[in-house]
């Protein structure tokens, strides 16, 4: 049984060579356990003979040998044409073999390539990079989300709102009296009324602005309130909605859309926080828009210059604002106040009426249901 | 091949100098390639702890790459980590939108899946492992692909668990005879007659425990609240009724996980020594002595390097099985032929998907 038809291969008679390297070697065929003794002898051709103990012999070409290993004292070597055969040589050959052999692998084969020392210089340079773009993911990625995926997310997310939304004929019309005068072409923003008592505005992405109860009750204009949905529509006209999901939540958002839990709690959109540059070119916009449709900016300045009284931020320097990622209110009261054209005629936003009816919306719709955070 | 006796017929020749280099450079290679080198460290660590082990008189080889392990791990993501993902959205919404009912159907669905898919991983971790191991030229595996273990895995574990978790001896033994007889190695299968009766009077050491637990705890309590009196009077029993309080904690922890290791070292004894390939038969001779040997040193080596010496760990537990294991028998070498399984072209990627160790 011992000498059963061993491989594949061809076969050779054993012929005589005087010149030529001998060495001893041990081989598997692959096919059974038996291990064949004998020895390698290499003429400086392109071919090993494989000469067995028991005189037969093997030719096995140096290109169909792929390197496998090495051991402690061996190499090992398999076949490209033979699966399983293994070919066990000393591990010190002559240095003209050893070059005809198929050079030794050890970290795979575009490391082996590259040399270990390159290989961790580049890796290291390709993942910084990737490093890089995905912690900036947020800025260059918010913006290229497309449009027609923000306003998905966005009617998700207003979906989970509900009958949180507080909706009278008077109110809506209110409403939407204010919008036009502040960003007029826009067919595509939506303003809602959340009742939700939070002095908060948010601006969901697709162009959904919701005003929070909370910050209508405390208003004491609607020339206030106009400068707030200024700054929101800001920041959908900016595109800065989709860039602050994703540095609050990370990319998962874009997969998980609208289900990933943040829809349903309005705490998690009003934690959302937009850069610094972000509130302030908002801020720019919505002082732009009101110029132009004739909105006194004074209101503005007087919310702002409440909510620094509030935070007690009147005290603190002002270089505060420069550092803290939210510009202080104090500046923003100043860049709405100095905003103002002296002696100009600002006809107001909403009659008193209209302010009083969306003052009282929240209470007048009866279907509008109570948030609760929990 | 004659039964060897005295010396044993498995050996490991590896020292840590060499394998160390291979760490090191797996280690820097991983991070500057986040993560994505472990496929390729995972085999290179491999070659060489296969190649540095004997049986007989001759040493194995790993002939698995990295490139398949990729492609399992990238197979898994896309076949299962992707659809749960969407499942458990679809889920949620569901649930939002008020369909609670359906959607925890969905999310239960989805869990016992998962459980199932454990148990076909746990298979085909072995089978691979057997695949891609090579002794004399000669490899293992299994012509089945684990689907029906994974069924078995899952009734055998929740029997396993009814009746106060009696049954848990049984379920473990009964699933590794079933997982082994259906592996082979060269043309001959494993067989594996483990029984629970041998473990189990060490599995009781588990139900035994909240006695034992109950009484340390007095005897501490007493203890150290007596202690502190007589140092302190009064404030001195308060804290050291907390010392005591912080004893029976650690007590706690280190107490089960000493069961468990006393459990599992024979469990081990027995399963691998009720294992049989062809007229070989195995056994495993680790102590529940040599096993917390293990797990201190471990512990030793991971704390004082700082977590470094966290890459030595699969070096030690190697070692650890290749010194205890021990084989008994003959077997014709001109009858070992080559394996006639089919082989997978893709690694473990599932049981890398639910981290699971192999052996």
């Amino acid at each position: 049984m011992a000498k059963a038809c061993l491989t594949r291969s061809t076969w050779a008679r054993s012929r005589p060579v005087e010149q030529g390297f001998r060495t001893s070697a041990q081989w598997y065929d692959g096919v059974t356990a038996r291990r064949h003794e004998g020895e390698a002898e290499w003429d400086g051709s392109g071919q090993l003979l494989l000469h067995s103990s028991d005189g037969q012999s093997t030719a096995v070409a140096l290109e169909d040998l792929r390197y496998f290993e090495k051991r402690r004292d061996s190499l090992v070597y398999a076949r490209d044409s033979v699966a399983d055969f293994r070919l066990v040589l000393p591990a010190d050959l002559p240095p003209a073999l050893d070059r005809a052999l198929p050079t030794r692998g050890e970290y795979g084969a575009w490391i082996d390539r590259m040399g270990l020392g390159k290989a961790i210089i580049g890796f290291g340079a390709i993942s910084a990079v990737a490093v890089a773009l995905f912690m900036t993911a947020p800025e260059w990625l918010g913006p290229r989300v497309p449009v027609s995926w923000e306003r998905k997310m966005g009617d998700a997310m207003i979906g989970n709102f509900g009958g949180r939304l507080c909706h009278t004929p008077a109110a809506d019309a209110a409403l939407a009296k204010m919008q036009d005068r502040i960003d007029p072409a826009a067919g595509d923003i939506r303003v809602g009324l959340a009742n939700i008592d939070m002095v908060n505005a948010v601006a969901l992405p697709g162009g959904q602005v919701l005003m929070f109860d909370g910050i209508i009750q405390q208003a004491e204009s609607p020339e206030e309130l106009a400068g707030v949905l200024g700054h929101e529509i800001g920041h959908v006209r900016e595109r800065h909605v989709m860039t602050a999901l994703l540095r609050q939540f990370g990319l998962s958002i874009l997969l998980a859309g609208a289900n990933s839990g943040l829809g349903d709690t309005a705490f998690g959109i009003a934690a959302m926080g937009y850069s610094r540059d972000a509130e302030l070119e908002a801020d720019a916009y919505a002082r732009k828009q009101m110029a132009k449709g004739r909105v006194s900016p004074l209101g503005a300045a007087g919310f702002f210059e409440r909510m620094a009284k509030e935070s007690g931020e009147g005290e603190s320097p002002a270089l505060i604002g420069w550092i803290a990622t939210h510009p202080s209110s104090r500046d923003r009261a100043k860049a709405y106040r100095t905003s103002a054209t002296e002696g100009a005629a600002y006809p107001p936003v909403l009659t008193k009426q209209e302010f009083a009816a969306l003052k009282s919306a929240c209470k007048d719709d009866p279907d509008v249901e109570d948030f609760d955070f929990f | 091949m004659d039964d060897q006796d005295g010396a044993s017929a498995f050996g490991f020749e590896g020292s840590w100098r060499e394998f160390a280099p291979i760490a090191f450079t797996n280690l820097l290679l991983t991070i500057v390639t986040l993560g994505i080198y472990r496929f390729w460290a995972t085999p290179r660590e491999r070659r060489y702890l296969w190649s540095r082990s004997r049986f007989v008189d001759e040493n194995l080889e790993w002939a698995g790459t990295g490139k398949e392990l990729f492609i399992g791990f990238l197979l898994v993501l896309l076949l299962f980590a992707l659809p749960f993902f969407v499942i458990s959205q679809v889920a949620q919404a569901l649930v939002m939108r008020g369909q609670e009912a359906l959607g925890t159907i969905l999310t239960l669905g989805s869990f016992l899946l998962i459980f199932y898919l454990a148990g076909v991983a746990r298979f085909r971790a072995l089978r691979y492992r057997l695949s891609r191991t090579r002794w004399r030229g000669i490899r293992g595996g299994s012509d089945n692909q684990g689907f029906g273990f994974g069924l078995s895995y899952m009734w055998k574990t929740l029997v396993g668990y009814v009746a106060l978790g009696l049954m848990i001896p049984w379920s473990m033994t009964s699933l590794w005879n079933e997982r082994w007889g259906k592996m082979s190695f060269g043309p001959y299968e494993f067989q594996a007659n483990a029984e629970s009766g041998g473990v189990f009077a060490r599995f009781l050491l588990f139900y035994l425990s909240p006695l034992i637990f109950f009484v340390g705890a007095l005897v501490l309590g007493a203890m150290g609240m007596l202690a502190g009196f007589g140092v302190g009077g009064e404030e001195g029993a308060k804290i050291g009724g907390f010392v005591s309080l912080l004893g029976i904690a650690l007590f706690f922890y280190l107490g089960l996980g000493l069961i468990a290791v006393v459990f599992y070292a024979k469990y081990y004894r027995e399963v691998v020594g009720a294992t049989q390939w062809r007229d070989i038969g195995f056994s495993f001779e680790a102590s529940t002595g040599d096993w917390i040997k293990l797990l201190l040193g471990d512990f030793a080596l991971v704390v004082l390097t700082l977590g470094i010496g966290w890459i030595f760990l699969s070096y030690r537990h190697w070692k650890f099985f290749m010194v205890h294991l021990e084989a008994r028998g003959e077997i014709l070498l001109d009858e070992l032929t080559q394996s006639t399984t089919r082989t997978a072209t893709h690694g473990e990627g599932l049981l890398d998907a639910f981290d699971m160790g192999a052996i």
